[in-house]
């Protein structure tokens, strides 16, 4: 601990506080999470348990907060993590305008990427939300918060709690108790972001566990049988009946959005798990390749902690085309400067 | 995945020496700590040597492994596994004269079922010394927790233990679909599962990757049975042409099987004479005292606290009809 020196609280994280500190050696700000033990009579917490396991067992991944080191203290313990300027919840709330299409599918594909990167190492996160999306001071978005994450294996033998991601996020499998399910809970929550970018809203804001299952069935429709088959072994299917209700088109749910998109967001948004297109393949989904193109992370808002200054753009993000003399398309070294002192 | 693993990384070793070394050293650094502590009565004479302490290892080991396997609800063997296995990376780098095996034990097997998600309150934890009163499994669980951060840090925060057991299932599935030769794959499953009970005994997992365990496992059980297996080995595994790769296989499996040759159970008599030798030692200069009530221990130097009577520990024979 006397390597760091403490220069702010950042919030209060599911299993500890998260501080701002100094690495004296190097000078590097780092974020400090304090997993302090004060619950003792079983120990050290499974979330936090989980949180080592995922973080120790992944390689560096530039979607993937990193973990630069962990050390006791106290009765408990510190993560030492790169320290980021915010996340993405922030930025959907702090952005006067909507963010533009290039932009949202900049921070899609880097959520893809990181996503991807997750389930390739067998780990699923259980609880992708704008709020666990980092944003790093070059404007890079970090899959974080890995307190839920779980390593899986496809045996499908072990049962796991349903109690898992926040609510809005929450597959649907889950909001019917489904105690064995896979990494398509964490394709779901990328579909309720994607959405949630689009909108500038939240897509499934349910108050309740009922609520959000409700929200859920108005848009996809009430589920049968035939559109998916596996509904009926779930937990809950037989306690809850709904209304028959036709599936609204998503078109209408986000409007003003590009044909492409709304296909994308249609390959996440599917009741049955193993359907939803996975991360990898989402990322050849011709929704990025189209114009306008993802934004580099340099054209991207990085507010402040706190909301207060939130820096936007001066000048409309520079759309990039082939027609176009590549001098025109380059980044403007201006918009890199307020970058350069953390390249 | 396991080659991108921190058990590759930082918990696979080149050779039995490099263990050697190691334990050597945990061993010495006790030695030191305790001679320049200045104490009256700290003589060489008094001290367990690597042998000694290699002896006591094996048979807590083993009742580590025995209460494992007698717990209720039952454990999955890769719980087991784990907890083995973090109970002898502990022991790479610390003595059994500085903390205790009969406590490291149980922290161990209690932090297994954690990581592994394998739920169980720690009340039903401690449930399972059964020779135990409820004072006594009181006593134990709280033992359990102070050393629990630093059974953590030991490891390194190393908390993922990659067992044999999946590449052994992975294996079967692979000879069932690929590898008609061989009529029931699954009747080599036994003694297969029992080669790799045996493994966790012994330094096998600080030396080879888990699949190399479970293929040496299978074919040692196919061997047993008559059947031979090396068409396997040149034709599905395609190591015909590899003539390099195939004879590191086999040489590998040769390695394996010395090192199961050469595990025996330490000696009643051995252990209970070294036994004496280890509960002076604590009761004299252990450190047994309430990790928590200090400030924090991440100064590698820890304090040595006064000795403290034993009477209020539990002892080694309420672990004894497990």
């Amino acid at each position: 601990m006397d390597q760091y020196s403490i220069l702010g609280r950042i919030g209060e994280g599911a299993h500890g506080i998260v501080f701002k500190a100094k690495h004296i050696e190097t000078g590097e700000t780092v974020a400090l999470k304090k997993v302090a033990l004060r619950k003792l009579e079983d120990g050290i917490p499974n979330q936090a348990l989980r949180e080592i396991k995922a973080l120790q067992e992944i390689e560096d991944n530039p979607y993937v907060v990193k973990l630069k080191d962990m050390f006791p203290h106290g009765t408990g313990f510190v993560l030492v993590f790169e320290y980021m300027l915010s996340d993405l919840s922030e930025v959907i709330r702090n952005s006067e305008q909507p963010l533009t299409e290039s932009q949202v599918k900049g921070y899609m594909m880097m959520l893809l990427k990181g996503v991807a990167f997750c389930h390739e190492n067998s780990i699923m996160h259980r609880d992708l939300k704008p709020a666990n999306l980092l944003i790093s001071p070059t404007g890079h978005l970090k899959v974080a918060d890995f307190g839920l994450a779980r390593l899986f294996n496809n045996d499908g033998e072990r049962l796991y709690s349903h109690q898992v991601a926040t609510r809005w996020y929450r597959a649907p499998e889950l909001l019917y108790g489904a105690r064995k399910y896979d990494e398509g809970v964490d394709l779901w929550a990328v579909g309720c972001i994607f959405g949630e970018l689009l909108n500038n809203s939240p897509l499934f804001p349910g108050e309740n566990d009922i609520e959000q299952l409700c929200c859920v069935l108005r848009v996809l429709g009430t589920p049968n049988q035939r559109m998916w088959p596996e509904i009926t072994e779930l937990p809950d299917y037989n306690k809850i009946t709904f209304k028959e209700n036709p599936a609204v088109p998503l078109e209408e749910v986000v409007p003003d959005t590009s044909a492409q998109a709304v296909d994308l967001l249609k390959m996440f948004l599917v009741y049955p798990s193993k359907q939803r297109i996975s991360a990898r393949q989402a990322l050849l989904h011709p929704y990025f390749f189209s114009e306008p193109l993802p934004a580099h992370h340099s054209e991207l808002p990085i507010p402040q902690r706190g909301g207060k200054h939130s820096r936007q753009l001066v000048q409309p993000p520079v759309e990039f085309s082939v027609d176009l003399p590549l001098a025109e398309s380059l980044v403007d070294p201006a918009l890199l400067q307020c970058h350069a002192g953390t390249l | 995945m396991f080659h991108n693993s921190s058990q590759k990384k930082s918990w696979t070793f080149k050779n039995e020496d490099e263990l050697e070394q190691l334990r050597h050293k945990a061993n010495q650094k006790y030695r030191n700590k305790m001679l320049a502590s200045g104490k009256p009565a700290v003589s060489d004479s008094l001290f367990l040597d690597l042998h000694e302490e290699e002896v006591l290892f094996r048979h807590y080991e083993k009742r580590l492994m025995d209460f494992c396997n007698a717990f209720k609800p039952v454990m999955p063997k890769s719980v087991v596994g784990t907890a083995i296995m973090y109970f002898r990376r502990f022991y790479l780098n610390n003595s059994l004269m500085e903390y205790h095996p009969r406590t490291i034990m149980l922290t161990c097997a209690y932090l297994s079922c954690k990581v592994d998600e394998f739920n169980v309150s720690s009340t039903q934890f401690v449930g399972n010394l059964v020779q135990e009163s409820v004072s006594g499994q009181e006593r134990a669980l709280e033992q359990i927790l102070e050393y629990e951060l630093l059974l953590i840090q030991q490891l390194n925060f190393h908390l993922v233990v990659h067992n044999p057991y999946r590449p052994l299932e992975g294996l079967l599935i692979d000879l069932k679909t690929r590898y008609p030769l061989l009529e029931n794959p699954e009747s080599l499953r036994k003694s297969a599962d029992d080669f790799l009970t045996r493994v966790t005994l012994t330094d096998i997992g600080l030396l080879f990757p888990p699949s190399q365990i479970a293929m040496t496992a299978i074919m040692n059980s196919a061997s047993r049975a008559g059947l031979s297996m090396d068409s396997y080995l040149t034709e599905c595994l395609e190591l015909k042409d590899n003539k390099e790769m195939l004879s590191k296989m086999y040489d590998t499996m040769r390695r394996i099987k010395t090192l199961m040759k050469k595990y025996e159970l330490p000696k009643p008599e051995e252990v209970n004479a070294y036994k004496v030798k280890l509960e002076r030692i604590h009761a004299e200069f252990g450190t047994n005292t309430n990790l928590k009530r200090k400030r924090g221990y991440e100064n590698d130097g820890h304090v040595a606290k006064e000795p403290r009577m034993t009477e209020e520990e539990w002892t080694d024979d309420d672990l004894d009809d497990l």
